[in-house]
């Protein structure tokens, strides 16, 4: 095959694009064409190949120990998330107490982790949380388990984030809006697991 | 295969949390989320960076950089379904911009670079893995087909994510992918 081969009228870089297409829409002038079906099946077998090792390198990766798993994650900084400070009163006038932003989103997530099937992904707090008494409107983003009845999901999930921050935050929730962004399918946790039964 | 397993799998239920949510957590500052993706994906974004790099020397390093500037910038990601391709672009960035480090040192020490031998069938066929062999094949091709290939076959971005992430037209990404196939394919009727 010379680079100046035209393959049934079509340029490789045609075929290539065609492949990445998944042939689709069909093409008959290319499908039809045997020097096409032949340059086509080399690049699929190319495509094969390397998924195959591809495969076999990324499960001796993944059967490694782990201690490069640790390393990332003691490199890497919470205090970045941790957003404005939200005042908690105390009784004392020279004792100042706040919590961030970034706890509380950790607790309305484990709140939200509570309930079974649905999945809390970002949490927002909308207002002047830093100023004790303004109103704030929390915003959740979740998702939901397929088959499962939507609304009452939410109901509960909403219950318990209003009950999650009045446990731990003093702040003036006016409305907590949850929007189902997605459905999810069940992963099974591990794809090693399921073959190894 | 009869391995025993090297750790315990974790007990999270967040191991089966599609990657939106995953993404959406982390960028709020959830560590156990971003420990899911770090697992999910880096052991191809390992292998990625090996073939880039051609060892597996630096390639905890580039691995690591590239999960820190992950966390820092998971908050700007719009899409969190897309983590995996975002991912797998700052790791190819990442190796390219060490294996140019390593380059540029080579050439200021003037050291003789290991030269690239040219291959004969026989070597390929026999005395390397095809591992070896399609990191071989693959470091004879020019950069930007080499990029674009890996961008597409192992990190499986779009043609406009490699665009963008080349910052190069949409016809050129087709283009460079078409020869550096048209290049592999023939090599790869020595390995046969």
């Amino acid at each position: 095959m010379k680079s100046s081969d035209k393959l049934a009228g079509h340029t490789f870089e045609e075929l290539s694009d065609y492949l990445d297409r998944d042939r689709s829409p069909a093409d008959p002038s290319i499908d039809g064409s045997p020097e096409c079906e032949i340059a086509l099946r080399g690049m699929e077998r190319l495509r094969n190949t390397q998924r195959a090792l591809l495969k076999k390198d990324v499960e001796l990766e993944s059967e490694r120990e782990d201690s490069w798993v640790s390393t990332i994650l003691q490199a890497i900084s919470i205090e970045a998330r941790a957003g404005r400070d939200i005042p908690i009163s105390h009784p004392s006038s020279t004792a100042r107490l706040s919590v961030t932003e970034g706890a509380v989103r950790g607790i309305l997530r484990a709140a939200g982790d509570s309930i079974p099937n649905i999945i809390v992904g970002r949490c927002r707090l909308d207002g002047d949380v830093s100023e004790p008494g303004a109103p704030v409107t929390v915003r959740v983003d979740a998702t939901v388990l397929e088959g499962e009845i939507i609304p009452s999901l939410v109901v509960a999930l909403r219950e318990a984030l209003y009950v999650a921050l009045h446990q731990h935050t003093e702040l003036a929730v006016e409305a907590v809006d949850i929007t189902i962004r997605d459905l999810y399918q069940p992963v099974p946790p591990r794809a090693k697991a399921s073959s190894d039964e | 295969m009869p391995n025993t397993p090297t750790r315990a799998p974790l007990a999270s239920p967040l191991e089966s949390f599609p990657d939106q949510t995953l993404a959406d957590r982390a960028a709020d500052g959830d560590i156990r989320a971003f420990e899911v993706l770090v697992r999910r994906y880096g052991p191809l974004m390992r292998v990625y960076a090996s073939r880039v790099l051609g060892s597996n020397d630096e390639m905890d390093d580039v691995v690591q950089e590239s999960f820190i500037t992950a966390w820092q910038q998971l908050p700007t990601l719009e899409n969190g379904a897309a983590v995996k391709s975002w991912l797998m672009r700052i790791v190819s960035r990442k190796s390219v911009d060490r294996l140019r480090a390593r380059r540029h040192h080579v050439d200021i020490d003037l050291t003789d670079a290991p030269a690239p031998e040219r291959h004969s069938p026989h070597r390929l066929a026999e005395a390397e893995s095809q591992t070896e062999a399609l990191t071989r094949v693959l470091a004879d091709l020019p950069e930007d087909q080499r990029r674009c290939w890996m961008l597409r076959e192992l990190a499986e971005c779009s043609y406009g994510d490699i665009a963008e992430e080349l910052e190069l037209p949409v016809s050129t990404v087709r283009g460079l992918l078409a020869r550096a196939r048209k290049t592999l394919l023939q090599e790869m009727e020595e390995w046969r």
